[in-house]
């Protein structure tokens, strides 16, 4: 070892001990920073140059330290979970509150809802049977059968502006999956640069991070690290961020679609194929707004779909009873319930425009008969009834609203458990980070001190040898 | 993997558990001042369609009570024309037997003839009683009146009796009034059978009695179409008294009912005062030990020892 060979070190410690406080205060400067991972000094012993043919006898110690790398503690395994559960809690999220905007709008059980008015209406046909002479209580007949019509009406109503909302929310998260794939990709060129430079590219992998999260919360989808540094995006299967370069997504149809035109997910470049989404905002959007199907359809749709029966089979129920009756102004075979030729049932359904076309009478008995509006005030208690049709839509909303609710609870808690498991690998911990500071602080006095030590000898062997006697 | 904890973590486990304390929290003092246990159907499916049901049974509950009242009145309406035509033929029974006495002057007969015509005039009267507008003796017709007024007989010959009135309603109609949903009851009473119809009828009976006694015949053969007329009428008062004793006990029926449906509903809606406030002070000390210990876990850090 030459003579200086100490001093270099000892100088080795002093950087070394110098870059592990910086990183330090790196760590503590972002302790409460978003999406930071922490990180660490990865240094390692210089060993001891080989022996070579004309090295002395004596054995030589190591080289001091090298400073290899500022490694970025995060876990993948760990990040992949956040983006999955964070998926699955997108989905459920959406989900829950498309059904909770449902069942707002039947606001039952209560005095708004269509039961009530649906009970207003059976009731108002007796009251009109126990004075059928009388106006009067046929104008409140034909109230209670507008308050039922107009309440049918005004909650589809209310469900397709609720789909045109939701429709208009997924559109700004396709628009925001576009952006942040941008971006991913933009970093990922900026990364691939920085790392083959050699630099360290911590920071932003943490923020591209953060914009491969946001994604997978909105549109689902697995990321796959690149050994070159950069990340693929796959949505649905296939790439949306590849190293550099980025595809776009898009919904079908226009933003002026009406509920029940069909949507989809689709890549810009090859309209008209589906992207099969697994989890996310979007996906839990497109789910509730698909069209209705049967029953499997999307939920919007098909608890509008549901009224539109419901419409009907109130028709269906009171108008072949009212056909058989005689008007008050002498006809029969009239409906009671009409339909618009065009639209929904829901939007289209309304009562007799006046009382004259009210029947309250059978075809015989005398003028003041009642037995068709008594018949028509008991069509509310068979097992057929519009009554029990109504409360099995609202049953039926209300358990799919409350497992939606549950699946977001639940989805919620897996989400904030991969949350807090990745923030405890990967956040920082000023308790931890103030010995390392301790620890690299009294390394470097040490490193100063052997610098000290050894310029002391240096000392003693240049100025104080060789003056004995003079 | 054995979890590291930090500062984060620790912070970040104390927002979420203090956001859970206090959501339940806010959860329970809604529950506690509106007593509402379902506010949407989602809070409990099976219970709404329950109270949906239960609704809907207190809602037509209180149509039939309305309709039990309404039919009390057409009742006792019809009862008392029916105890005034009891009056009226109590009389006229009363001035037959009266002139079947053969000691009686003509004039006397004349008397008694002119009074049980203007009698006769009285019950034509009461068989047209209205009610609300409408006759309660003449089924679903909406005639003027339940009987036609028949033509008046001629003053100058004794014999003459005019021609009865007629029935005017719809016959074998009926007004009903529903009182549940299984049973309807008829509120009104059938002019027909009671007064019966032109020729036969109580007023014809009468007329000819009148007659007989202004031609001096003997009216003791009369004697047994009185009777049954009078007979008619009170079997007819009868029949609404049973009516009316009905009416009473769906009254009652349905008053009990409305009770019960109220209590199930109150117990399928409405939460238990005392459970929820038990709940709502046991939900204020979770949180208020939340904060606690919250506060407590947040402060210290390396640096408060190190000097």
């Amino acid at each position: 070892m030459s003579t200086f060979g100490a001093l270099n070190t000892a100088y080795r410690g002093l950087t070394a001990a110098q870059q592990g406080m910086n990183v330090a205060g790196q760590n503590i400067a972002n302790a409460a920073t978003e999406g930071y991972t922490r990180q660490r000094v990865e240094q390692s012993s210089l060993a001891a140059p080989a022996r070579g043919l004309f090295s002395g006898g004596a054995l030589q110690p190591g080289q001091g330290v090298s400073v290899d790398a500022i490694a970025r503690l995060g876990n993948s395994f760990l990040d992949g979970s956040v983006r999955s559960a964070g998926a699955q809690a997108g989905y459920a999220g959406v989900r829950s509150s498309a059904l909770q905007g449902i069942e707002g709008v039947l606001q039952e059980p209560g005095e708004n809802g269509i039961s009530a008015a649906l009970q207003g209406f059976w009731s108002a046909w007796q009251a009109a049977a126990n004075q059928p002479s009388e106006d009067g209580p046929k104008g409140l007949l034909l109230n209670a059968a507008n308050s039922v019509t107009d309440k049918i009406s005004s909650a589809y109503q209310a469900l397709d502006s609720q789909w045109s909302r939701t429709r208009a929310q997924a559109s700004d998260s396709v628009d925001a999956v576009n952006a942040a794939a941008a971006q991913v990709a933009s970093y990922n060129t900026t990364i691939r640069s920085t790392l083959a430079a050699g630099g360290s590219a911590n920071e932003l992998i943490d923020a591209r991070a953060r914009l491969t999260d946001k994604i997978a919360s909105l549109a689902g989808g697995t990321v796959r690290e690149q050994p070159d540094g950069t990340v693929d995006v796959l949505v649905g299967g296939n790439a949306l961020v590849t190293g550099g370069s980025v595809r776009t997504l898009a919904l079908s149809g226009s933003s002026s679609d009406r509920m029940g035109s069909p949507l989809q997910l689709e890549w810009t470049d090859r309209s008209g194929v589906a992207v099969p989404v697994d989890g996310g905002e979007i996906a839990g959007a497109l789910s509730v707004l698909a069209p209705a199907s049967g029953g499997s359809g999307g939920a919007i749709a098909e608890a509008a779909e549901s009224y539109n029966k419901f419409a009907s089979a109130l028709a269906a129920a009171v108008n072949p009873i009212h056909a058989t009756g005689v008007t008050g102004s002498g006809a029969s075979g009239v409906d009671f319930f009409t339909f618009s030729a065009t639209g929904p049932a829901a939007l289209g359904i309304s009562g007799p425009a006046n009382i004259a076309n009210i029947a309250l009478k059978g075809s015989t008995g005398g003028n003041l008969d009642t037995s068709i509006a008594d018949k028509i005030s008991q069509l509310g208690t068979g097992a057929g009834s519009p009554d029990k049709i109504w409360s099995g839509i609202v049953t039926g909303i209300g358990v799919q609203s409350r497992g939606a609710q549950q699946h977001e609870s639940l989805t919620a808690a897996a989400q904030a458990a991969a949350l807090s498991d990745r923030a405890s690998q990967a956040s920082v911990s000023l308790d931890e980070e103030n010995v390392n500071l301790l620890t690299n602080q009294h390394a470097y006095q040490a490193a100063a001190r052997v610098m000290t030590a050894v310029d002391e000898a240096l000392d003693i062997l240049i100025n104080r040898t060789g003056l004995v006697g003079r | 993997m054995l979890n590291r904890v930090t500062n984060l973590t620790m912070s970040a486990n104390a927002q979420r558990t203090l956001q859970t304390q206090q959501s339940r929290l806010a959860e329970l003092q809604e529950k506690a001042t509106t007593l509402n246990k379902i506010s949407r159907p989602s809070d409990d499916p099976a219970a709404t369609a329950q109270a949906l049901d239960t609704r809907a049974r207190l809602a037509a509950n209180a149509q039939y009570g309305r309709n039990i009242d309404d039919g009390n009145t057409w009742l006792t309406a019809v009862d008392s024309a029916l105890e005034q035509a009891t009056n009226v033929m109590h009389r006229i029974k009363d001035l037959t037997v009266q002139a079947g006495n053969g000691s009686l002057p003509q004039s006397g007969k004349d008397a008694i003839a002119a009074e049980l015509e203007s009698l006769k005039t009285d019950l034509a009267s009461i068989a047209n009683t209205q009610h609300l507008g409408r006759n309660i003796f003449a089924g679903t017709s909406d005639a003027a009146g339940a009987f036609a007024p028949g033509t008046p007989r001629d003053p100058s010959i004794p014999g003459d009796t005019g021609t009865p009135p007629t029935f005017n309603g719809v016959v074998n109609s009926s007004v009903e009034r529903r009182i549940s949903a299984t049973q309807t009851v008829r509120v009104d009473a059938d002019g027909a059978a009671i007064f019966g119809s032109g020729a036969g009828s109580v007023f014809d009976v009468v007329s000819q009695v009148a007659a007989d006694l202004r031609t001096g015949k003997d009216i003791s053969p009369r004697l047994a179409s009185v009777d049954t007329a009078f007979k008619n009428i009170v079997d007819g008062r009868a029949e609404v008294g049973t009516r009316q004793a009905q009416l009473d006990r769906a009254s009652s029926v349905n008053t009990e009912l409305e009770a019960t449906l109220d209590a199930q509903k109150t117990g399928i809606e409405k939460a238990d005062l005392g459970s929820v406030i038990m709940d709502l002070k046991l939900q204020e000390t979770n949180y208020q030990v939340a904060l606690a210990a919250t506060a407590k876990v947040l402060q210290p850090t390396l640096m408060d020892f190190l000097r």
